[in-house]
Parts: C-alpha cells; structure tokens; sequence
C-alpha cells in the first residue's frame, strides 16, 4: 500500500521544513527526526515509494565528508534516535542505538571499568552511529584496532524499509558472510543503521603518555625511533608523529614529535617508558606527563579540525581536512611532503599521522582554490606510493574540483552492483561516497 | 594369478581443457585419484569431484574460472581440506581448484608488519619462517600444522589465541582475489589501511570461497610478546569453572588464551599421544595464558590464581618452562583428534555464545547427551564464548551417526537460544546451512545471497553451501546425512 503523505509515516511534530542552504550541504528539504527503528523503517519505505533521496544525519560531525548533492528530498536525523539498549557487562558488549555519542558510551561504560576503544576526534558531538557509518578512528587503533575489529553485530534498515540484522551479539562469529563490514565506511549508502553492537574492553589500569620532541632536521632520527619501538617487544597503543604546528599548539614545541602512549599495568607502562627513554638517541628531549596531565592531553588533541560546526562563515579563510593512507612507514615522509606543499600552495596547515598504523590527518586553512590545489599536489605524491587522500571535510562548493575521493579502484563495478543490490534506486545519500555512489 | 590392468580411462572434455592450462601432472581425473577429495575434515558428508587441477600461478586460476565458466561447470577452490564444516566438499560433479602448490611467502616487510604469501601457504610455517626475527602470525588454529593461509581466510579461522588477538580478519590487510568472471582483482593495495569503497576485504574474508579465490594474501604479523606465562588449573566443579572465567575477565584482563576442558574432553586428551598427566577425576581444568610486558605479567598471574583459588580450585600451577608450556598447549590442541582414542566416531560442533551463560548452556548441553544417549564432551575457548561439543558416537551403529547429528544440531540450537551463533570459526560449509535458520530469517539470508549475486552471479563457484536449500529444514537434512553415512559404511 502506497502512503500519500509523510505526515501518515511519522508524527508532525518530527517534521521540519528545511533550514536555510547550510555550507557543507548534505542538508534535505525536510527534516525528519526518527525516534524509534519503526520510524527509519517507515520513512525509508515511504520514500523508496515515492522515489526521494534521503540523507542521513546524527550528530552533523561528517557533515562536511562527501557529497555533491546540496540536498535530498528528506534529511533523515538519528540524534534523536539514542541511547544504550544493552550493556552485558561480563561479555564485555554493548548495544547501542545510532545517534548516541561516544561521550555519552564512554561515560556509561566507565561506570562499569570498561571502555568503547575507538578514539577518532569531538566525542561530545560524535555519534556512533556516524563514526561506523564513516569508518572513523583515532590514533589508539595502533593496538586496539578500528571499526571493522570492533563492530560485532548491527541491525540495518534497508531503503524498502526491511530490518536486516548482521552478526550478532558475540564476540566470534563466523555465520554467514560478514555483513556488518559491508556497512562499516559504506557512508550510509547502503541502509541506515539502526543499533550497533561493539566489543567492549577494561578500562586500562595506567595510561602512560611520552612526547618526544625532534630538533630541526631530525625527521630521521624519528623515523628511526619509530621504527625501533615498533621492532620492539614494547606495546604502544599510539605511536604518532605531529608536525611542528600542531605539536606547538598542543605540547609548546614547534618541532616535530612522537606521541608515545602506552596503557597497561602500571609497572608495565613505566617499564615501557624506561625502556623508550633509554632508546632514545641523543638531541631529543622526552616529556612523560602524569596520567592526569595525559588525560588533559587527550582531551585536547581530540578537539583539533573542523567538526562540521565550527566553519566560520565570515572568515576570509576556508577550513578543510583529509584523510591520507600509506603505509605505515611512510608516514612521517608525507607528513614532511604535505608540510612543504603547504608552504608552496600558501595554506597553513597542522597534521598528525601514525607511524605504526598509517592513517594520517591533514587540517587546513587557505583560500578554496589554494586547498584545492595543495590536495590535487599531496594525493599524487601520496599515490605514488600506493596511498590515497580522501577530503573529509570541505565547504559544498568545493567538493566538485577537489575531488573528494580520489580516483574510482579498478573494482569500482563490484562497489556499483553492491549498492545496485541494497539501493536500486540510489536514494540512501546519493553521491555522497566513492565514484559518486 | 594376474588380473588384467583395466584400460586407463581417458579425461573428458573438462578434463581435457584443464589438461591444456596446467598441464597432465597438474590435473586428476582418475576415480581413485578422486576419492580422497570426496569430502574435507567434515566427513558425515561426501560428494565426488568431477576432476581436480593444481593451479601454479594467478593466471592459471583466471584460465582455468574462465574455462568452466564457458563450460558451465561448477569449481570448487580448496586448500588442505582441513575444514570442518564441509565448505571444500563437492555436492557432487564440481571441479576442485587445488592451491596447494601455490606455497611460496613471496614477501616480508617487516618495517610495516607485514608478510605476503600465496595460498597455499602452511598457516604454522609462517610463524616459523618469522620467528628468528621476533614476529609471529596470530591466527593459530589447532590445525595449524596442516592448514593453509588460504584455506583461513576463506573461513575466517579462529584458534586458542583469538580472545586477545582476533581472527584471521582482524589479520588480513589485502588480498589479490579472481573473480568467479575470471577476472583478477587487488583489494587492500599494498597493504595500505582504510581503502576507499565498500569493506571487501571484510566482506570476502570468511565467505566460505563463495565470493572469489584468493590467490595472494598480505597479512599483518606481530611481535612475540615480551612475557608470556601459562597457568593450569584443575577443578572438582564445572562451574566453578565457568565463573573463574567470567571473573579473570571481570578483573579487567584478557588473557591471550583461556581454554576449558571437561571430564570426557580429558579422558580423552589423557588417552592420546600428548598426555600431560591431568588428574582422572576432575570436571574441568582451564588453561590461561596471559602475556605482554614482562613487568606486568607476575600481576596478572597472581591476579588469576587469586581468581581461581576464590572459585575451590582444587590445584593450579603455573608452567615452569617453555617444554610444560609447550605439552599443555599439545595436549589441547590434540583435543579433537583424541577423542579418535576413546570413540569410533565424533562430530565437533562450534557453538558460540555469551561468555556470561556457560553454565546454563553446560547444562543443556548435558541433558541432551542424555536424550541421545552419547556421550559429549566439551573443549572451550571459554574466554570469547566458543564452545566446541564433541559427539562421541560409533557409525557402525544403526541410527546412532542420525542421533549424533542431531544432538548437534541440538546443541546450536541452544547456542542460538541463547543469543549465540551456530559457528564461532568452523564456518557453515554443508553441514550448518540447514541451522542458519536458527540465527537469521528467510529475509536475512537472502540479503546475504544478494551480496553472492554480485560476485557471483551463476553460482558456479561453491555452490550449495553456507544458505539452506529453499524448503529444506534440519530435519531433511538429518534424514540425507543418515543415508550418506550408511552408505560411507
């Protein structure tokens, strides 16, 4: 049965006439907030009838990631759609609706000595449901791993409004394809999740946190060091290089430097320091904060770049981020590239990047056209050695000649007839992921 | 007196094209070069191969997938046939694709952590061909000494070490893959993280060889831990047992490993060629193994005898060298095997469920020994909740391979009953396709089977296995296995 209006699928009062045009676009005509999985369900049927485009939304943090579409027929809010629907605390699992932030899992599991390890940036405004759905994490993945090693089981509303539930609620698990990683990165182009189950850990008894700072020209030296812990027995949960401007505003140093953190038994992670200090090679100075001061450093840290609310609209400068994958071992040379290229293309920019896990951050201040040129000149420099750059937060109007995913992989046509299965009518935020998909 | 040599059959059409692209050494056509690729480590069922051809390279994959597709034949791709669930076993006239003489480690970068190999590359040896330098790869099956890299992905193994490390998913950073049209594809260049696009990696990792045959792996290896300590542990009561488990996790460490055994499991054990010696009359020992920085490990062992003491542990000790270390872990990981030594037949099940509801599944897993009047013993990897009923039963009995099957399918019923999944790192294969019904609908599966379409649309690669045939239920499924195991005897 076809239902005429919106109105018959979710109350009036979660209805909202569209904003002004917003930015970073990825915005709908109508606002729709879901408060229960009946509601995704119901709006997606009733758009999948009337061929609407959808896109999907929690906290807005991504808001700036992707899309060439200002906006869809209906704007899909999961904020309101929250909460933690179970926490076994002896299986260490959680179950958690979309739209809850990391802060608030984080806050509630602490409660019960355990923690969420996934530690991408702005937990406050962060939602689950939009960190598994962008695939985002922080620099802690070096040992606990991403999305992909967490995310046990989800429950998915598909376009026509099925409820198809993937994985499970244990920890192994190997019944059937792994669904669940189809949806993890897929940037909500595939169905719209609606409960997450995740894989919990105990808190860490100590948190250790070393910053050591490199004199000028001492990017080999780092390197090396890098390189040494990781040929070690040692087991830093973050191993990340900062470039001088980001490492200035966040330790005081305007010199390159390592994030050295480990987390462990107390008389492990003091072990762990000692034993970096000894390793360290001369001309480097190594701060090892308490683990109050490590906490404020966290903090800290995880509020740098765009977080899809703090573009200033009057500004002359615009902001914008991305994301580079290499191999690990070159991290710290693309740190380097992406530094002078700042400087040739005339934008300033902060960045930080993994030397054990690969994935580095680029944020970026300029004019549009300068970005757009720095990015065109780091993602060949990138690729050539088999990385890739991905734009994940830029103004609307940029997107287009930045071209925000690189180029299509040469299996782009199992991506196509992947989401040809899930969204033949390529409604669930159309345009907003890899070769326009 | 001399019998006349039978006539040499000739290879047919298929046979014939094989033949042509890999050569007459690299391809079986003969019944009795056949038989031994009826069925893997799943023996209830059985189907004979049409023809078998070792492939030596990528491209004689893509020939050889081209070639049957033009055919219309069904293709199998099979490593050691280790598995245990029947995902290399014919339904009956496929083609097996053999990777075994793909074995090379064709790479190691040990700056990025990473080794590449082919294959058909033996799961322990890569471990072994690392250890001099420091690394080792984490995946560690008990038939690790036999199964391939390749074999591992296609069923997203698990092993005794998965509680902290993960399974063969949480390992893999790329894989060159031909698809069932033919064509090779490379996804996770390099070994690069995060790559833009659907997670194919993930998706193709535990697809059971439905999605594509994987002809290059790059995996992740890690460093040995710095301390390592083992410790055993003896007790009069199962659960006992079961809350020791739930509490070492609750004083917030993971062990590396944290196995159990019951009482039929160490008769078992006992009786095969590593026996440790273990007391006769106990319910369970748990084996826990912690390891990481040296300086923390004392803690965390103390921590676990304190765990296990609070819980009437009747004994535990700590191993004191490498060779005890090494004898508990021979000893348990001759679990299945052994259990060769006290009864004709067994079937492993691999239930997985909350760690927290091991007792009450203890206990119904018991009562349904006693319906089906056969013994059951239990390995666990306790700590992430995957349990590994063994059915003891003697196929030369009538009825009793019926009742051992169905006791089973009995136990992962339980398992799903209690928010579990039918299997934790066996896979689905044959023999748990009618008991996907027990964790996912109609609906949900076909979902699944949507995602096949894509890769592969004429289902000529693995066909039959991982979803139920329409309309068939456990019971009919029984009833086929009932008669393939009469006619095996």
């Amino acid at each position: 049965m076809t239902t005429s209006t919106i109105e018959a699928v979710v109350p009036g009062e979660q209805i909202k006439e569209s904003e002004t045009d917003h930015p970073l676009g990825n915005g709908g005509r109508q606002i729709i907030q879901a408060h229960s999985e009946e509601d995704i369900s119901n709006v997606l049927q009733y758009a999948n009838e009337h061929v609407l485009t959808v896109n999907i939304m929690s906290g807005g943090t991504k808001r700036g990631y992707g899309g060439t579409m200002k906006e869809a027929d209906i704007l899909l809010s999961l904020a309101n759609y929250k909460g933690i629907v179970e926490h076994s605390v002896g299986d260490l699992t959680l179950t958690v609706r979309p739209g809850t932030t990391l802060k608030e899992i984080s806050d509630q599991l602490a409660e019960s000595g355990q923690c969420l390890a996934l530690d991408p940036p702005w937990p406050e405004l962060a939602t689950i449901g939009g960190i598994v759905a962008a695939n985002d994490s922080g620099c802690k993945r070096l040992l606990y791993g991403s999305a992909r090693d967490l995310v046990i089981g989800t429950r998915i509303v598909y376009v026509d409004g099925r409820v198809i539930r993937t994985g499970g609620k244990v920890v192994k698990n190997v019944a059937g394809y792994d669904m669940n990683k189809l949806f993890i990165g897929a940037m909500g182009t595939l169905g719209v999740i609606s409960e997450i189950t995740l894989k919990l850990r105990p808190l860490p008894k100590y948190e250790g946190l070393s910053l050591v700072h490199f004199p000028d020209g001492g990017e080999q030296k780092m390197h090396d060091v890098a390189r040494c812990i990781l040929d070690s027995m040692m087991e830093p949960v973050s191993l990340e290089v900062l470039t001088p401007s980001i490492s200035e505003k966040l330790t005081g140093e305007r010199l390159y430097t390592l994030v050295i953190a480990f987390e462990d038994q107390e008389k492990a992670v003091i072990q762990q320091e000692k034993w970096v200090t000894e390793h360290l090679p001369s001309g480097v100075t190594q701060t090892i904060l308490s683990e109050q001061e490590a906490s404020e450093w966290w903090d800290a840290f995880r509020h740098q770049g765009p977080n899809g609310h703090n573009d200033d609209p009057d500004a002359t400068d615009t902001q914008a981020a991305l994301k580079l994958g290499s191999l690990p071992s070159d991290v710290p040379a693309n740190l380097k590239i992406a530094e002078e290229l700042a400087g040739v293309h005339h934008v300033s920019l902060e960045a930080h990047g993994g030397a054990g896990h690969g994935i580095s951050r680029v944020y970026l201040n300029g004019f549009p056209e300068d970005i757009i040129a720095f990015t065109k000149a780091l993602r060949s420099a990138v690729e050539n050695k088999h990385g890739y750059v991905i734009c994940t937060h830029l103004p609307f109007e940029m997107r287009p000649a930045a071209d925000v995913w690189g180029e299509k992989p040469a299996y782009f046509s199992l991506l196509e007839g992947i989401k040809q299965t899930n969204d033949p009518k390529k409604l669930l935020n159309r345009q907003r992921f890899v070769g326009g998909i | 007196m001399f019998r006349k040599k039978q006539a040499k059959q000739k290879p047919d059409a298929v046979a014939s094209a094989l033949i042509t692209i890999a050569g007459k050494e690299n391809v079986l056509y003969l019944k009795e070069d056949l038989l031994s690729y009826e069925c893997d480590g799943y023996t209830l069922e059985r189907g004979m191969p049409r023809a078998v051809v070792f492939v030596r390279n990528t491209q004689h994959v893509a020939d050889v997938v081209k070639q049957l597709n033009a055919l219309g034949v069904p293709y199998i791709a099979r490593g050691a046939g280790t598995g245990l669930s029947g995902g290399a076993t014919p339904r009956g006239g496929e083609i097996i694709i053999s990777l075994v003489r793909m074995k090379r480690l064709l790479e190691l970068d040990l700056e990025n952590r990473q080794a590449v190999v082919e294959p058909g590359y033996i799961n322990l040896k890569l471990t072994q061909s690392i250890s001099d330098k420091g690394y080792y790869y984490a995946p560690d099956p008990s038939s690790q000494y036999a199964c391939t890299i390749g074999g591992n992905v296609a069923e997203n193994s698990g092993g005794a070490h998965c509680l902290k490390y993960g399974v063969t998913t949480n390992h893999i950073l790329g894989l060159e893959v031909v698809l069932p049209s033919g064509e090779m594809m490379e996804i996770g260049k390099s070994g690069v993280p995060d790559q833009p696009g659907y997670d194919l990696l993930g998706l193709l990792t535990g697809s059971e060889g439905t999605l594509g045959i994987v002809t290059k792996i790059t995996v992740n290896i890690l460093k040995n831990p710095e301390g390592k300590k083992t410790a055993l542990a003896y007790f009069d009561d199962i659960d006992d047992a079961s809350q020791a488990v739930s509490d070492i996790i609750a004083t917030g460490i993971i062990p590396a490993a944290l196995e159990m055994m019951d009482e039929i499991a160490i008769e078992g054990v006992e009786a095969s060629a590593y026996p440790v010696g273990h007391p006769r009359d106990i319910a369970a020992f748990l084996l826990i193994e912690v390891d990481g920085i040296q300086a923390g490990i004392d803690d965390q062992i103390d921590d676990i005898l304190t765990v296990c003491k609070s819980n009437h542990v009747r004994d535990v000790k700590v191993a004191q060298d490498e060779a005890e270390r090494s004898m508990w872990w021979a000893n348990r990981k001759m679990g299945f095997g052994a259990m060769g030594a006290i009864s004709p037949d067994y079937l492993v099940q691999d239930g997985v469920i909350p760690r927290t509801r091991l007792p009450e599944v203890l206990t119904r897993i018991t009562e349904i020994s006693r319906k089906y009047e056969l013994r059951i013993a239990n390995i666990f990897h306790a700590g992430d909740g995957n349990l590994h009923p063994l059915i003891l039963f003697d196929a030369r009995v009538p009825g009793e391979s019926d009742r051992a099957s169905k006791a089973g399918s009995e136990c992962l019923q339980v398992c799903a009953d209690v928010g579990g999944s039918i299997t934790g790192e066996h896979g689905v294969g044959i023999e748990k396709s009618a008991e996907m019904r027990f964790i996912f609908s109609d609906e949900e599966m076909r979902a699944q089977t949507d995602i096949r379409h894509v890769f592969n649309p004429d289902d000529l690669l693995n066909p039959g296995k991982l979803f139920p045939e329409p309309g068939r239920c456990v019971e009919v499924k029984h009833n086929e296995k009932k008669e393939a195991a009469a006619s095996i005897n």
